[in-house]
């Protein structure tokens, strides 16, 4: 109980201080918008058809490019004034510290996505989108919060390095790839308002795996990271 | 098609022993440079301590 | 003297190397299907191996590390990772080469291939991470608990054969206690676990060298400090 409340409580601040300055969600935001814009460049919008085939593909790199943006601010706010130091140093144990950054950073990625999803599915014609709006949020809750576990993870580890904005991305996206990947198959397959069927099931069962597995490790191995 | 296939084998075999060879002389050449920098360090501080 | 029996170890393993190439290419026959190519599998399969055992050996003494915080622990990982790193790339290339005739393809992204291709990444962007850390116990600590995530990527590579319908071939190998497998000639099974011999020793050594070269690494650092306190 207690531990729930302490996690809540630095998920609260996380996102308090979030929505005073707007950095990250302005940047992550406005990011995204401009990928989506590139992709009209790498392939014809007219052609629904391939649209359709690519869409799952796309939506998570948006997602994971805007979220790698949100990750990098998530610890490294945390660095003018000692903070940081301050934190590890107060009663709050480090797994209610990184659950709360991981469920801030949760948040913060949900919202641009919520955002980005109907403006891609508005601005590339896919009308089928919400036909399965109800699985599709669920795959999308599911794989952020795959990637936002371990890009809270690693942006712990990386926050200390001196080059920590161009070792996160390095880092961090090799081991999102199941995640990404399960997520990606799935959300191609209901955007083009078909339901998850037969072969499908195992990307669904890799990705609540990967989301169990990783969220467990993470766990496990936090209390080596955010030592003083 | 037997003559590529023989020398795509022959390519095979090279790469792994040049793979191997290569990671053999980076770690010949870190050693030349720990030592020289162990070396170096050591004479440093034998200098410090005389004055 | 240790030095010593790395040496003579390190060169009997690679004289077993050139007596096994001569059995390969000499007393071995063509395979009836793949013909001479086939031979590449005396480099690719145990390179593999090679690099999955030391890949699981440094996950374990990263998680020793974070348990016992004894820096042998580290050492020892990050030297299994980097040899591991140099047999990934043997693996590649070979395999690389083998489906250029085999496939007609250089490359091909099954789960298998796209998979090892992820570990290599993976664990290259490991010893990049440690060389931007300078000091020893965080890099210790943290690099211990990125070996354990980068571990993950390891078994799924392994699994990956089992769990996709890949282009690349299933197990070959009579393992004991697995089931599938065991379609190999004996007489070129023979020759392919010699060379199994032939490159873990190698490996072994090369681990050893690289401990060693951690070791001194820690010395120059800790001089280094010392010259700077002064």
């Amino acid at each position: 109980m207690r531990f729930l409340r302490q996690t809540a409580s630095i998920a609260a601040k996380d996102l308090r201080s979030e929505l005073r300055t707007k950095d990250s969600l302005n940047a992550a935001g406005s990011f995204a918008l401009v990928i989506i814009v590139l992709f009209s460049f790498m392939l014809d919008p007219t052609e629904t058809q391939t649209v359709y085939e690519l869409s799952g593909g796309l939506l998570w790199l948006v997602f994971a490019f805007a979220g790698a943006l949100i990750l990098n601010r998530s610890f490294a706010r945390e660095l003018p004034n000692d903070c940081l130091d301050m934190l590890v140093a107060s009663p709050v144990s480090s797994s209610a510290l990184f659950l709360g950054k991981a469920t801030a950073n949760f948040t913060l990625l949900l919202v641009v996505e919520l955002v980005c999803l109907p403006v891609f599915g508005g601005m590339y014609n896919l009308s089928r989108w919400s036909t399965h709006l109800g699985p599709l949020l669920g795959v999308v809750v599911l794989g952020t919060w795959g990637v936002t576990v371990i890009g809270t993870m690693f942006s712990a580890i990386t926050v200390n390095l001196r080059l920590r904005e161009l070792m996160l991305p390095i880092l961090v996206y090799p081991i999102m790839i199941p995640c990404l990947m399960a997520a990606m198959k799935l959300s191609t397959v209901l955007i083009s308002g078909e339901a998850i069927t037969g072969d499908d099931w195992i990307w669904l069962r890799l990705l609540i795996g990967f989301d169990i597995i990783f969220t467990s490790l993470s766990l496990l191995t936090v209390d080596f990271v955010l030592v003083s | 098609m037997d003559q590529r296939n023989f020398t795509y084998m022959f390519y095979g075999f090279a790469a792994a022993w040049v793979i191997l060879a290569a990671y053999v002389l980076t770690l010949v050449a870190r050693e030349r440079r720990l030592a020289g920098q162990v070396e170096s360090l050591k004479r440093m501080l034998e200098d410090r301590e005389k004055k | 003297m240790r030095e010593k029996i790395l040496y003579v170890l390190g060169v009997a393993a690679t004289l077993l190397l050139v007596r096994n190439l001569y059995v390969i290419f000499i007393t071995l026959p063509d395979e009836q299907d793949q013909g001479a190519i086939y031979r590449i599998m005396f480099f690719h399969i145990p390179a593999w191996f090679v690099c999955f055992t030391a890949y699981f050996l440094a996950g374990v003494t990263s998680v020793l590390y974070l348990v016992k915080k004894q820096f042998k622990y580290d050492v020892f990982s990050v030297s299994a990772v980097e040899v591991g790193l140099a047999f990934t790339l043997i693996g590649l290339a070979t395999g690389s080469i083998w489906a250029r005739i085999i496939w007609g393809i250089w490359w091909t992204w099954d789960a298998r291939l796209t998979w090892a291709f992820i570990t290599c990444l993976l664990y290259a962007a490991y010893l990049m991470m440690r060389n931007m850390m300078d000091d020893a116990s965080t890099r210790a600590r943290f690099a211990a608990v990125v070996c354990t995530f980068a571990f993950t990527s390891v078994a799924i590579t392994f699994k990956a054969i089992e769990w996709w319908r890949t282009q690349h071939p299933g197990p070959v190998l009579s393992l004991p206690g697995r089931s599938a497998g065991g379609t190999m000639d004996p007489e070129m099974e023979a020759a392919l676990r010699l060379n199994y011999l032939a490159l873990f020793v190698i490996a072994g050594v090369l681990i050893a060298v690289r401990m060693n070269q951690e070791k001194r690494l820690r010395e120059v650092e800790s001089l280094r400090r010392q010259v700077h306190a002064m």
